[in-house]
């Protein structure tokens, strides 16, 4: 009774529908005994830890699925308690430091020494070394990359780590110079499609190709997202062949439309004040908050002239830059607002902008 | 050019430097139109010679002022049709200036005065026309002399202005002069010809460039249309009001006034001044005798209008017909009025000279006495101190009620708490009395440091007749101490009464049922007095004797205990008036001669702290029996007591009118000490309420031009604290740049304040200012962030997402999975909802988790509301009834070695809680027996899991904090 995302997730290199030179390529690499660090990169929803998972199980065999997780708890030098999840199985365990904020080079230390300094005991093991995953690995820390380096170097009879990233921009060179760099780049319109295909055969009904591409185009490149989304529209219509269908969108991203709405239709104090309400509780909902600028800023470039879209980018891409260097997100969203408030009251009444931006 | 003599010397004159004196330029305003040398029109003369008597000049004024009308809003997009009909004059006026003053090349130092000229101008203006009409003519000609002549003088000023950029004495004197001529009859014609400003004329249009009329270029203050008879030029005298930005600080020359000039006379400043900040025409009005009130009554002798009054004292005003002067004429009215005082005003004077000598004979007449006194002792004690010896606070404290300096009501009510102590004590303390005293055997008294508390037990003690027993900070006051040197006990504290000879003491001084304990500086009980406050407390709630305590501030932590048991007295500041009285007899009694005014400033500087006035002059006395204002303003300055202020306080400051408005005297510097009150909240409450502010910017607009310019305002605030934040991570990331403080002070609040500073914001309008909710959001965003990592651990081993695809995918998907059939199919849903969460191992918790990360129209709360209590319950029980999978155990602590030793033995708490096994939640009371032991069916053959119970007793107990 899983979700589908998770029911029809391959678990083999071989059942992998996209990319197959790609698939080819890690089963050699998994054949050939000499197992490199690897780094995966690419966007949400494109397969990065269905790659992972399948390469571990061609190398380990059916016993790397038996996962278990543990929690454990580390003390940091102030004495703070920290608690990791670490999945595991016999084969290999997989952590996401970036858990633990400024203390993941604590972490990323204690657990790879630990690993790095016992050997593998299983004699019917594939492979002498075990592996270690590590997610999110665009969001560690510089030193907890430091920590990293040697390691990976040191340790590399007995062990293998595999990075996951959205992007390698904010890895340390020496790091991806270490790794055996993987990028997965999201299915194509035509590959989701196929995947949607094959889930809605699996289960036994008849998906309209047309409503097939509405669904992929609403999930813009994020597979998990394209089966979530064909799930819930099945759940609310059964028969997909009806009418028109609404593709729903999650809670957030309607919301956001909501605000852009607002921004847009109004300019004043009063609507700032709104807005901010607003986007405090996106960002209080662990929406993260340059995906609020950046839906917003698609929502609201939708609905002005021609002449102020670049202007709108042009600020949303400054003050999402902003945000990423600083701490208090909101205060750069909300100058985001402010500025395209701004912008767009200018427009209205069509009065000379020069001198006003930088 | 010529010079005309310099016996004008009345008016110290200088050229104001326009950018470099303002404190902030209007944004962008100036730019371009500052560098044109526009004219300006300094007069002069010596308009005492006017002599105009400050009636007249009064009755002018008052109309003038009272007649303005409100700036209209996009002058400088096009002319207003009041404007089409102004007058030439200032254009003629300007455009002779202009070519005069180009040859001298001092440009900058001219800018500013053009629009004082303007300005002139416009104030001018509102009286009615048809009059006008008559005066005009003979005003304009004599202006026309008057500005050939003030030319002259400018130049030669300039000649000897080495640096004109920072000159803040400028006068604009010609404003006065100029409006006591239009007084009728009061034309001096000139003889100077008129010819040249005729020339000036003509070439006025070619000499002057136009600034290009932007919309940005709003001249903040006094941007009126004027209704100059003739509609030639308005343009040009336009761009020089606007080129003028705002009110120019210092742009008018102080008068010298006659001392006391003002005396007896009461004002009320409202609105902005163009020239003058607040304080320094409070400080003025002081200075010649005046009185400052804060808001109109019927005995308000004038009311001086600025720009923007508010409307509350308009309203007053006219109610009272009170007078009213605008800026000009209240210097005009330092400048030419004497000091005289109607019958009324004198007699009171009189009256309180003759309180102040009979106070003075008095303290003379004790002296004398105590000074016998200690003669006639003096063989016992030996030798006798002078009493000159003493300090001027001791000496010239007060003896009798009469002698407080505010306070009185409290005072009294501790007298009549003591006078009733031993009546309330027969009595058992239950008769709460009148005032509710009657039931507390202590009281405590709170307030700001030097108002006299301790004076005040004291003499209330002396006066009811009882022996003061005085402990202070002087005194170790630990519990123990306290306990035994007061025999909190109390077995003892009736030793008098048998009449043995063992007498109780308190600190060594022995009891007697007359006795009062004075517990002074409570609030100093610390540290080493641990302990002390609370034995005081047991103390207080036993004695037999009555106690005074004493604190400055009863707000304090520590202070609780006392709050229950003790009749709170709050002390506060005198006024100064209440203080000045008091100070003026003594002062005359040592003989020095200080005018009332002055001590009133000394008073004030040191916040109305009595014992520091005292010893400021005591020392003063050392070396001059005068004082003058300025002196006094100097020796308050010393003794300034510096405040912190809270982030509330600095915001109304920062936010408000006055802190930067073009006649601030506040640096950067000190707008940056604002920030420096409270560096980690200060900048939040900006950012929390620069929205909620009407700037002063753009009051002068109207409509959408308004709306325009605040956003813009708001966009450069918005933007600037956006830097703020930058620099904020740059001190408080890695590398904790701390000597960036200053920049962030700038960035995050003093530039977004000078945006948008004007009104609004006060407590009780409708957009008040807030508390940050950037805290609270914060930490809910951590909080939420959290639970969303256990969610995404739990459904780890389904789930390969991250917690942002956790939320971002699959949340909205399990609410419409896991939260959507509650409500509508209601109970009947419930089994399908638990096995899924069995699926993904989701428990309560994280159900209640996925609820409440819902935004819009999955808002958590929203959501609950929707499903029936009925199938709530339900669902609690069921899921209770139920065993669960349990995803993970703790594992074993890796960085906890050290402290794994210590908590070796089994925690059943908190290991039941490690297991996650399911608790009765509230709602219902369910049996359960059952739910622990029962095979989890389904679950044990899967082997990925790891079902839990059963092994919670036997697992070691994790690392306790």
């Amino acid at each position: 009774m899983s979700l589908w995302v998770d029911k029809y997730r391959p678990r083999s290199l071989e059942d992998l529908h996209y990319h197959p030179e790609l698939s080819a390529r890690l089963r050699s690499l998994a054949g050939s005994g000499d197992f490199p660090h690897m780094l995966f990169y690419g966007p949400s929803g494109a397969g990065k830890k269905t790659r992972v998972a399948c390469v571990l199980r061609e190398l380990f065999g059916a016993g790397a699925e038996k996962l278990k997780i543990e929690q454990r708890v580390f003390l940091t030098p102030s004495k703070r308690k920290l608690d990791v999840n670490v999945v595991m199985s016999n084969y290999h365990l997989e952590l996401t430091p970036s858990d633990v904020g400024t203390y993941d080079r604590q972490v990323i230390q204690e657990i790879l020494k630990e690993i790095a300094q016992t050997q593998q005991v299983d004699l019917n093991a594939k492979q002498r070394f075990k592996v270690v995953v590590i997610n999110e690995a665009d969001q560690l820390s510089r030193d907890a990359q430091a920590a990293l380096r040697r390691t990976m170097e040191k340790y590399m009879s007995n062990l293998r780590i595999i990075l996951v990233a959205n992007s390698t921009s904010k890895l340390i060179a020496p790091i991806k110079s270490r790794c055996l760099l993987v990028r997965v780049a999201a299915p194509t319109p035509e590959e989701m499609e196929s995947v949607l295909a094959y889930v809605a055969k699996k289960e036994r009904f008849d998906l309209p190709p047309e409503v097939a591409s509405g669904i992929v185009a609403e999930a813009t490149g994020n597979l998990r997202r394209a089966l979530l989304v064909l799930e819930a529209l099945k759940m609310q219509h059964p028969d997909l062949n009806a009418e028109k269908l609404e593709i729903a969108k999650p809670d957030w991203e309607t919301y956001c439309t909501k605000v852009a709405d607002l921004i847009v239709a109004e300019q004043s104090a009063q609507r700032i004040l709104d807005v901010r309400a607003k986007l405090y509780e996106l960002i209080s909902h662990c929406i993260p908050p340059s995906l609020i600028i950046k839906t917003l800023a698609d929502r609201v470039v939708e609905q002005v002239d021609e002449a102020l879209k670049a202007d709108i980018m042009h600020w949303a891409a400054f003050y999402e830059h902003r945000m990423r260097q600083g701490n208090k997100k909101i205060f750069h969203l909300e100058a985001w607002v402010v500025k395209v408030m701004s912008i767009y009251k200018h427009f209205m009444f069509d009065i000379d902008l020069t001198g006003f931006d930088e | 050019m010529t010079s005309k003599p310099a016996k004008t010397g009345g008016d110290i004159r200088s050229f104001f430097g326009g950018p470099g004196s303002q404190p902030k330029p209007p944004p962008k305003a100036n730019g371009s139109t500052q560098k044109q040398p526009i004219e300006l029109d300094l007069s002069d003369e010596e308009e005492s010679a006017v002599s105009t008597s400050a009636k007249t000049a009064r009755s002018t004024l008052k109309r003038v002022s009272l007649a303005k009308a409100p700036p209209p809003l996009t002058t400088s997009m096009r002319p207003s049709p009041a404007k089409a009909q102004a007058p030439p004059k200032a254009a003629v006026e300007k455009a002779g200036k202009k070519a005069l003053a180009a040859p001298s090349g001092k440009r900058k130092s001219i800018v500013i005065e053009s629009s004082e000229d303007e300005n002139d101008y416009q104030s001018s203006k509102p009286t009615k026309k048809a009059p006008r009409l008559s005066k005009a003519s003979v005003a304009s000609s004599s202006k026309k002399s008057r500005t050939r002549k003030d030319d002259d003088y400018d130049d030669d000023q300039r000649a000897l202005e080495t640096d004109d950029g920072d000159n803040f004495i400028d006068d604009d004197e010609e404003e006065k002069p100029k409006k006591n001529r239009k007084a009728p009859g009061k034309s001096r014609a000139a003889p100077k010809p008129k010819p040249a400003a005729e020339k000036d004329k003509l070439e006025k249009p070619t000499a002057k460039p136009e600034p290009p009329p932007k919309g940005k270029h709003t001249a903040v203050e006094k941007e009126e249309p004027t209704e100059k008879p003739k509609p030639k030029f308005n343009w040009a005298a336009k761009a020089a009001a606007r080129a003028a930005g705002p009110a120019n600080p210092g742009s008018k020359e102080i008068p010298e006034g006659q001392p006391n000039c003002l005396a007896g006379l009461t004002f009320v400043f409202t609105g902005e001044l163009s020239s003058l900040a607040r304080e320094e025409a409070a400080e003025l009005v002081n200075r010649y005798g005046g009185r400052v009130t804060g808001s109109p009554s019927s005995k308000t002798s004038y009311v001086v209008l600025g720009t923007d009054a508010g409307p509350s004292k308009l309203a007053t005003i006219k109610k009272h017909n009170l007078s009213t002067l605008d800026e000009d004429g209240f210097l005009d009215l330092i400048r030419t009025r004497e000091g005289v005082l109607d019958e009324k005003a004198k007699a009171k004077l009189e009256q309180e000279k003759e309180a102040i000598v009979k106070a003075a004979k008095e303290m003379e007449r004790r002296e004398n006495d105590a000074e016998k006194e200690n003669k006639t002792k003096a063989g016992a004690i030996g030798r006798p101190s002078p009493n000159s010896a003493q300090l001027w606070t001791t000496r010239y404290a007060p003896q009798t009620m009469n002698e407080i300096c505010g306070n009185k009501t409290a005072v009294e009510k501790l007298q009549k708490w003591l006078a009733e102590w031993p009546k309330n004590l027969q009595e058992g303390f239950n008769k709460p009395g009148k005032d509710g005293m009657g039931v507390y055997r202590a009281v405590l008294i709170s307030g700001p440091p030097g108002i006299g508390k301790t004076t005040s037990a004291h003499l209330v003690a002396k006066l009811e007749g009882y022996t003061p027993i005085e402990v202070n900070a002087s005194d170790a006051r630990s519990k123990k101490l306290v306990m035994n040197s007061t025999n909190v006990s109390n077995q003892s504290l009736d030793g008098w009464m048998h009449g043995s000879g063992e007498h109780t003491t308190v600190a060594g001084i022995d009891l007697s049922s007359r006795s009062v304990l004075i517990m002074d500086e409570v609030d100093g009980m610390s540290g080493s007095d641990r302990g002390g406050i609370g034995a005081l407390n047991q103390l207080i709630k036993k004695t037999r004797i009555p106690i005074i305590c004493i604190a400055n501030d009863r707000t304090l932590q520590k202070m609780k205990p006392l709050q229950g048991t003790t009749y709170n007295l709050s002390f506060r500041k005198p006024d100064s008036k209440a203080i000045r009285s008091r100070i003026m007899s003594i002062l005359f009694k040592e003989k020095m001669r200080i005018p009332a005014n002055v001590v009133d400033q000394l008073v004030n500087g040191v916040q109305c702290d009595i014992r520091q006035v005292l010893n400021m002059l005591s020392t003063w006395k050392l070396s001059q029996d005068n004082m003058d204002f300025d002196e006094a303003k100097h020796l308050a300055s010393l003794n300034e007591k510096y405040s912190t202020m809270t982030p509330w306080g600095v915001l109304e400051k920062l936010f408000g009118p006055y802190t930067f408005s073009a006649t601030s005297r506040e640096s950067l510097n000190d707008k940056i000490e604002y920030y420096f009150h409270d560096y980690s909240f200060v900048p939040l409450f900006v950012q929390e309420n620069y929205v909620k502010t009407q700037p002063a910017w753009n009051k002068n607009m109207e409509g959408s031009m308004k709306d325009l310019k605040h956003l813009e305002l708001l966009d450069a605030s918005a933007r600037s604290i956006s830097d703020g934040d930058l620099v904020d991570t740059m001190i408080h990331g890695q590398q904790q740049h701390w000597s960036l403080m200053p920049l962030h002070a700038v960035t995050s609040t003093v530039y977004p304040a000078s945006q948008i500073y004007g009104t609004g914001g006060h407590w009780g309008s409708a957009n008040q200012y807030t508390f940050p909710a950037w805290l609270g959001q914060n930490s809910k965003m951590g909080a939420l962030n959290r639970q969303l990592g256990d969610v995404q651990a739990r459904m780890r081993s389904k789930v390969s997402g991250d917690k942002g695809e956790i939320r971002m995918t699959y949340i909205p998907m399990m609410t419409s999975r896991l939260v959507k059939p509650l409500i509508d199919t209601g109970s009947a849903a419930v089994d399908g909802v638990i096995h899924l969460m069995d699926e993904y191992l989701i428990s309560k918790d994280e159900w209640d988790t996925i609820v409440e990360m819902g935004v819009g129209d999955n808002r958590g709360d929203d959501v609950l509301k929707r499903i029936t209590t009925a199938t709530k319950t339900n669902f609690t029980r069921k899921y209770n009834n139920t065993d669960h999978p349990i995803p993970f155990n703790r594992g074993q602590d890796i960085g906890a070695s050290l402290t794994r030793g210590k908590t070796e033995k089994p925690d059943v708490e908190e290991a039941i809680e490690v297991d996650e096994e399911p608790e009765d939640e509230d709602e219902d009371a369910v049996p359960s027996g059952r739910r622990k032991k029962k095979d989890p069916t389904g679950i044990a053959d899967d082997k990925l899991l790891k079902v839990s119970k059963g092994k919670a007793p036997a697992k070691p107990a994790k690392v306790k904090r």
